[in-house]
């Protein structure tokens, strides 16, 4: 208990969910649904604020982890099992988001064409993250609100003058059936939702604290919207081509001053925020292992999944729009499952409410 | 071991015997009755002086006295006990107290009489201010636990002592403020040092090392002042000190990554003042440690990042350079380093020829004959200039550096937010004794952010840093006119 504080997944929502919205997921949605990306990533990040409410009333019915919950009402073999297919969805919703941040890695952080290895490392870190547990994911949260603020005021800052929102209009000019395909097949980016679950019976309710989520959350999908709207105003037409979107964004203004690709800093600071982001499903892929296993020691199921993961990258290496398109348009209903209908069968799980949450003043720091 | 008898050559025989050194004296004299006394004491550490006016003096003009009690009241000197085990006599008599005997008395008297040479207080070296207090530690546990004392006149300021090192028997001293400090950190400090098992304490720092949680830390664990106005206030913010005899430097418990960042004057300075020169630190140690691998990554990997007109200035500068970018920083870098140690090692009078040679033949020929460039040499200055901005951080820094250049050199770009990502996974999980390292940006604190890398004014700092959970959370209390002023 109180491994995370409310504050923190707070953080979590607000500051370090938008980034990962930021390189491909633009570019695929207007591949989809052209100027009206805004509806549909609307229609996304709603159903996921409703998930979001959702799993907060059960931090609310029940001070229980999600496991102790389906221990309680199936037994131990039951959470075992559901929670080793829980690490399995974490394992494979990492692989796009990891395999996008390599594809943005090599593209925008390299003139010449580095080698997988420079990507590499990055496991270690995850590693490392891994075997820190869920205090780790908090505390960076904490860490990323100042630097997601600077660097994406700037960003957006810097792209602004060149942003053409009439490039928006007219709306729904595509049909709502469009749209709907949009949403659906972009579903992947929008299973964080899913993490709230995981920190249930981790984290102290406090008075008023679905309120603070559920407005986090509301506070980064107005990033992605806002993030979402400028992309289309800059480049319009020929958003479809312009992957790694973050970077291309500010290129116009920087890239012909006297200051150089000044927006590279801000670049490296949003990347740092992508980096903590991006360990979140690995980080809870070895919390389910370690469940599974009878809460085993972290280390060797880091080092497992790493392995695994790298090992997947290096494969898929020159696969990335295979990946994407078996992802978003075959393996979709996946994500739905994990990501919307499991947090929505947990409402069920409690058998007892309850009484009153205490608002008792936090003295540990987390 | 042999008890002490009533007989004082016997009792003299008996401490002889097990301090058979030469430089353990006995002064034999007799009493008014002809009665005999010995003082048995370490030549070099006890005041003789004191010893024949104090003890000798009144003796010899009194006859024998019934008991210890009664010998006790005939001597002139205020700090004086009783003791009959010859271990604890022969400790005492090596830590340049006096055992007296007397004839007829199966005791011995300890008189405190240690006369060490110590040099005079003054301002210390590394933490200099220009504006405030410029009393620093010295050597002497006592004196330094006396200039607190100076400082802080509450009842409530408790001194534990203990002796650490089996041969050295160091003096170390544990200082808090009761109902401030946080009582299981101060025990925990406490056991830990009582645990300590060692041959000897030379310094500090070795006390640091047995106190520090994670010994293979690349990051400080333990605070350290020389300046008693610094630790009076870190003691009220909840912190505990430990001093060591022999040592000037003080160690604080537990410490947060930003007190390296706050300087000895920036609470004599207007807090905008303070909050500049924060900043400004802040920002010379990132400069420090990023600066190197950003040169090395623009110029190997991304060009991008420059400036076009510095990346022409650059690109003519690099022109015939035969070392790579990431080969010719890291030798300028080593070189840094050799020459920083060998300016903190050798004598005064070749400072001066050390720095023309510094200067002249590896900066200025090195550039002109073409083995690095005068960019290269610019970065390596900026560099290791900035790091001396923190003193307290420069080895830290310097690793860091190097660290970050060979990432930098080999993984490129990328390895930059790598190593700083792994970087601040480190530091988050680091938590000693209850407080966070990074504290209070990670986990926020946000009352204890007026006094971080910001710099409140001092009326608006009124609760101490939660951050150590102290027992007493108030520090200040606003007066009355301020609080109707606040309320307009």
């Amino acid at each position: 208990m109180d491994k995370i504080k409310i504050r923190q997944i707070c953080f979590l929502f607000a500051v370090m969910m938008p980034v990962t919205k930021m390189l491909v997921y633009p570019t695929t949605l207007t591949y989809y649904v052209k100027n009206d990306l805004l509806i549909s990533a609307f229609c996304n990040l709603l159903i996921e604020g409703v998930i979001v409410g959702l799993i907060m009333l059960l931090a609310k019915k029940t001070d229980k982890s999600f496991f102790s919950l389906i221990e309680d009402r199936f037994g131990n073999l039951t959470a075992r099992i559901v929670y080793a297919v829980c690490a399995l969805f974490f394992f494979a919703s990492a692989l796009l988001p990891l395999a996008e941040q390599k594809l943005f890695v090599m593209q925008v952080f390299y003139e010449n064409v580095p080698s997988i290895i420079s990507f590499a490392p990055f496991f270690f870190v995850c590693f490392f993250a891994c075997t820190k547990g869920f205090k780790s994911i908090g505390r960076a949260a904490d860490l990323c609100l100042p630097v997601f603020a600077v660097s994406f005021t700037v960003i957006l800052l810097l792209s602004l003058p060149h942003a053409d929102f009439s490039a928006l209009l007219p709306i729904t000019a595509v049909s709502p059936l469009t749209i709907g395909k949009g949403s659906l097949f972009s579903v992947n980016w929008f299973t964080d939702c899913f993490f709230l679950l995981f920190f249930l019976g981790n984290f102290k309710y406090e008075k008023n604290a679905s309120k603070k989520v559920i407005l986090s959350f509301a506070a980064g999908a107005f990033f992605i919207l806002i993030f979402l709207a400028v992309f289309y105003g800059v480049f319009a037409d020929i958003a479809i081509r312009q992957q790694n979107a973050i970077a291309q964004l500010p290129k116009y203004t920087t890239a012909f001053t006297s200051l150089g690709r000044l927006d590279y800093l801000f670049l490296f600071a949003l990347t740092l925020v992508m980096i903590f982001y991006l360990c979140v499903p690995i980080q809870l892929c070895v919390h389910c292992i370690c469940k599974t296993f009878k809460n085993c020691r972290p280390t060797l199921p880091s080092l497992a999944v790493n392995a695994a993961m790298l090992g997947l990258v290096i494969l898929l290496n020159r696969s990335f729009n295979e990946l994407q398109t078996f992802l978003t348009s075959q393996a979709w209903f996946v994500f739905l499952i994990f990501a919307y209908l499991l947090p929505v069968l947990a409402l069920l799980l409690p058998k007892k409410i309850l009484p009153k949450y205490k608002n008792k003043k936090e003295k540990l720091y987390e | 071991m042999k008890k002490l008898s009533e007989i004082c050559k016997e009792n003299v025989k008996i401490i002889k015997k097990i301090l058979s050194s030469e430089d353990i004296l006995v002064f034999s004299f007799t009493m008014k009755d002809g009665t005999e006394c010995a003082a048995v004491y370490a030549d070099g550490i006890t005041d003789k002086m004191l010893l024949g006016e104090q003890v000798a003096r009144p003796l010899s003009s009194e006859s024998r006295p019934k008991n210890a009690e009664e010998a006790a009241k005939l001597l002139q000197s205020p700090e004086n006990k009783r003791e009959t085990e010859p271990e604890n006599i022969v400790s005492e008599i090596l830590s340049g107290n006096t055992a007296l005997f007397i004839d007829g008395i199966g005791e011995a008297l300890i008189i405190g009489m240690k006369k060490i040479s110590m040099r005079a207080i003054m301002e210390p070296p590394t933490s200099v201010a220009v504006k405030g207090p410029r009393e620093g530690f010295i050597e002497d546990v006592k004196t330094n636990v006396s200039l607190i004392r100076n400082r802080l006149r509450t009842e409530k300021l408790q001194v534990k002592t203990f002796k650490v090192g089996k041969q050295s028997a160091t003096t170390v001293c544990v200082v808090f403020v009761d109902g401030i400090a946080n009582p299981d950190t101060a025990k925990e400090i406490c056991d830990k040092i009582e645990s300590i098992n060692i041959d000897s304490i030379p310094d500090s720092s070795y006390i640091g090392k047995f106190l520090a949680k994670n010994p293979y830390s690349l990051f400080k664990q333990v605070g350290t002042t020389e300046k008693p106005d610094i630790l009076c206030a870190k003691i009220l913010e909840g912190r505990i000190a430990v001093f060591t005899d022999g040592s000037p430097i003080a160690l604080t418990l537990p410490y947060l990554l930003t007190e390296d960042f706050q300087g000895p004057q920036d609470y004599f300075v207007s807090p905008y003042r303070a909050t500049l020169s924060r900043l400004f630190r802040f920002f010379a140690v990132c400069v420090s440690v990023l600066l190197p691998a950003f040169y090395v990554a623009a110029q190997l990997f991304k060009l991008q990042l420059l400036p076009f007109g510095f990346l022409l200035t650059i690109s003519g500068s690099i022109q015939d350079i035969p070392l790579s970018p990431s080969l010719e920083l890291f030798f300028l870098l080593l070189m840094l380093e050799i020459l920083i140690e060998a300016s903190i090692r050798m004598p005064r009078y070749v400072a001066l020829a050390l720095s023309v040679i510094g200067a002249l033949v590896l900066g200025d020929t090195a550039v002109k004959a073409g083995i690095v460039s005068s960019t290269a040499i610019i970065i390596m200055a900026l560099s290791g200039i900035s790091a001396y901005t923190v003193p307290d951080l420069v080895g830290t820094v310097s690793i860091l550096r190097l660290s970050f250049l060979v990432v930098a050199g080999s993984i490129g770009t990328y390895g930059i937010p790598l190593l700083c990502a792994l970087l601040l996974y480190y530091l988050i999980s680091s938590d000693a004794y209850g407080s966070p390292m990074l504290a209070p940006f990670s986990p926020i604190v946000k009352r204890d952010m007026r006094d971080a890398l910001l710099k409140a004014p001092m009326t608006d700092l009124t609760t101490r840093p939660e951050v150590f959970r102290p027992k007493n959370k108030t520090r200040l209390k606003p007066s009355t006119e301020r609080k109707e002023a606040d309320n307009g």
